[in-house]
């Protein structure tokens, strides 16, 4: 039944187009997408401030400590204790659930709820205040975070709770879209098991429905922090992306 | 839903009377206009994305059947299963054979105009599942039960004081005109029925043939909802939704966001590739991919008019549009509003229905300016009149308007052709309109092809002597 269904709109198709069989095409001349070494001059620079443009807040941290520390000053002004983090290797690596334990924040973490039903999982996430995140890339152009069903819950934690922090680090930022789009692709045409779901997020949530007023958190969360953690923390990277970062025009 | 029978002149002028609604328009569109000329502005290969658009949307229509095959085989691949409707009775036919037989109450919707189209949400209701709409907007309009006055911002015609009613209303909740209140509100109720929902429907942005994901472009986050929270999605789209590859999007969403609200990025972007995977669910996660002609190969079999299927429901042409301007969307009839609105609606619904619309533009050119992919809509739009025109039938009043018409036009050719004729018809029409004339304007004719104009305008009164009068005069002194 559905064979014919398939038939019929790609018979109706093809008459359209004038022929009884399908051509295969031959491929589009390809395209210059770059002028974009505009920004190679300071990707951190430009990210944050056009992510700031779009309402989202940008801190930056030199390591596992200062991260912890900006976290806790988040939801300490927002009056926040719950805290969700999505299973990334980042945030495991900077001992992040151990850290925010500490500093008297209620704590779970992704391997914490592994062994619950979605269902569950989503109704705890929406009674959180602040979801931590880390991210696969981000784009300097934009200011817009890319985030992989890949990371465990990430799409989830960045969702549900009204605040959203994410922790990324400064060679994770791109200078083009079409760099950022290759590796989307890559994990969704090289693998057993391609990525099932992605997203980018460029500020916190918004609409202008009402009058054309900006109004924010309309169904995703209110608030977007970008936490940029110095790059040589756990690559041992020069220190010439924190320098960047430290002339940064406030 | 149905087109309307009212007029387009009925309708128009139920709009320039609604002052709310004018001031609304005027707010809207200017806002609209110049956030987009901000975000274009410091683009320098902004012709080339359009170009390039252009070009990729032209390849993949001449491809369609090759890029739609190549989609359906890799969204099977995934898991997910594809359905293929020729007509939006299917297309409601397949999705409420699917909500009933998952036991489906209700369903959660984000802003989808090929939902619209094809009236989904009157046929879920009438199959005993609750459709909710969760865009901002789009609840209103829901709400209210009224339809969207903008493809962008469909709510606009109302004030938050209406809609503070409407909240108060229907919603049971304490009354607020605080923009801020009125969505928390929204957000809390709507935060409910996400959370309980069994079946997300979403429409697509693109789908990408080469990998089988769809894209879908928002701000508010409600379609990360709809598409991430219950474990049964489906995604309705037009044919000419596929694009080839995942390179493409460096183009389009370069373009989207900056023509629709003038955004680097929108506030989200979803990529959705085949069905949730999840270890533990109490519900086998699905998802669902409906392909939609409805109409859509009559376009595309008119070389002509191919290029209405470029569009990417951006806005942009609305909002620079001279005549969406003063009547708005709902004047439309329809839910394509604007001059794509002018353009696709008496191609998707059929001539006949919508005759009128090809007329309600001044043809000045600004869509085609304003267009992300240079779709050429006032050539489109005398394509359409010229089809409307050479298939008349020839006993309805406005045929013996089109004779009267048709007879002017020739006695005029005749007429300048011969220089002393024309120089004699000038000097009786100056006359003429003098007579008329109060003050060097003529504010009420009262003669009947003038009237139509000085009812609504002043028409100035021309002056005494022609151009070559004077320059003869001239010459002879």
């Amino acid at each position: 039944m559905s064979d014919n269904e398939r038939n019929r709109v790609l018979t109706e198709i093809r008459r359209a187009l004038g022929r009884k069989t399908t051509m295969q095409p031959a491929p589009l001349l390809p395209f210059d997408h770059g002028k974009t070494e505009r920004w190679n001059e300071g990707l951190v620079i430009r990210f944050k401030q056009v992510l700031e443009a779009t309402g989202g807040k940008v801190h930056e941290a030199r390591d596992a400590e200062e991260v912890a520390a900006c976290i806790a000053q988040i939801c300490h002004r927002a009056a926040a204790t719950e805290v969700a983090l999505s299973g990334s290797s980042l945030l495991q690596e900077l001992n992040l659930a151990a850290q925010l334990a500490l500093r008297q924040l209620s704590v779970s973490a992704a391997d914490e709820f592994a062994h619950r039903s979605y269902e569950e999982v989503i109704a705890h996430l929406a009674r959180c205040d602040v979801g931590v995140t880390a991210v696969e890339d981000a784009l300097a152009e934009t200011g817009t975070l890319s985030l992989s069903s890949d990371e465990q819950h990430a799409l989830l934690v960045s969702l549900l709770p009204p605040i959203h922090i994410a922790v990324l680090q400064p060679h994770q930022i791109k200078a083009s879209l079409a760099e950022v789009l290759s590796q989307l692709k890559a994990e969704r045409t090289s693998r057993q098991e391609p990525a099932q779901s992605a997203t980018f997020i460029t500020g916190p949530s918004r609409t202008g429905d009402i009058e054309l007023t900006l109004s924010v958190g309309v169904h995703g969360p209110k608030e977007l922090h970008a936490i940029i953690l110095a790059d040589q923390h756990s690559i041992g990277r020069a220190a010439s992306s924190l320098d960047s970062l430290n002339t940064a025009p406030q | 839903m149905e087109i309307t029978q009212q007029t387009l002149a009925q309708r128009s002028h139920s709009a320039l009377q609604n002052v709310t609604l004018q001031l609304a328009l005027k707010r809207a569109t200017g806002r609209f206009v110049e956030l987009r000329r901000k975000a274009t502005a410091n683009l320098p290969e902004w012709e080339e994305l359009r170009e390039r658009a252009r070009q990729i949307k032209e390849h993949t229509l001449n491809h369609l059947d090759y890029y739609l095959e190549q989609l359906a085989e890799r969204v099977t691949a995934l898991g997910g299963k594809v359905y293929w409707a020729s007509t939006g009775e299917d297309v409601c036919h397949y999705i409420n054979q699917l909500a009933c037989s998952r036991g489906v109450k209700t369903a959660v919707k984000s802003k989808s105009m090929a939902t619209e189209e094809v009236e989904l949400n009157q046929a879920l209701e009438a199959a005993g599942v609750r459709p909710v709409e969760t865009d901002l907007g789009e609840y209103i309009i829901q709400l209210a039960r009224e339809r969207p006055t903008h493809i962008i911002a469909p709510a606009i015609h109302k004030t938050r004081e209406q809609i503070g009613d409407l909240f108060a209303d229907k919603l049971q909740v304490m009354r607020t005109e605080v923009v801020e209140e009125l969505t928390a509100i929204a957000r809390e109720k709507l935060r409910n029925e996400f959370l309980s929902a069994e079946m997300g429907i979403t429409g697509v942005n693109f789908a990408i043939a080469e990998t089988g994901t769809i894209v879908l472009v928002e701000n508010e986050g409600n379609i990360r909802l709809s598409t991430q929270l219950p474990p049964l999605h489906v995604a309705l789209m037009g044919i000419e939704k596929v694009i080839p590859r995942f390179a493409d999007l460096a183009v389009f969403l370069r373009l989207l966001p900056r023509s629709a609200t003038g955004q680097l990025m929108s506030s989200y972007v979803s990529f959705i590739t085949g069905p949730k995977r999840l270890e533990r669910g109490r519900i086998e996660p699905e998802f669902h991919l409906v392909i939609m002609d409805n109409g859509r190969t009559r376009m595309l079999a008119d070389e002509k008019m191919r290029e209405s299927l470029y569009c990417i429901r951006c806005g942009a042409c609305l909002n620079v549009c001279p005549v969406y301007q003063k009547i708005g969307g709902q004047a439309y009839g329809w839910i394509y509003p604007g001059p794509i609105g002018a353009v696709i609606t008496p191609q998707l619904q059929s001539l006949q229905k919508a005759s009128e619309l090809p007329f309600a533009s001044s043809l000045c050119g600004a869509c085609k300016d304003a267009c992300p992919v240079k779709i050429n809509l006032p050539d489109l739009l005398l394509q359409l009149r010229h089809q409307v025109n050479s298939t008349a039938t020839t006993t309805t009043k406005l045929d013996a308007q089109k004779l009267g018409e048709r007879l002017a036009m020739r006695a005029y050719s005749v007429m300048v052709r011969h220089p002393k004729w024309f120089a004699a018809a000038g000097r009786v029409m100056r006359k003429l309109a003098q007579i008329l004339a109060d003050g060097g304007k003529i504010t009420h004719s009262g003669v009947p092809p003038l009237k139509e104009w000085t009812d609504y305008r002043d028409f100035p009164a021309p002056a005494g002597k022609s151009f070559r009068e004077r320059w003869q005069e001239q010459n002879e002194q």
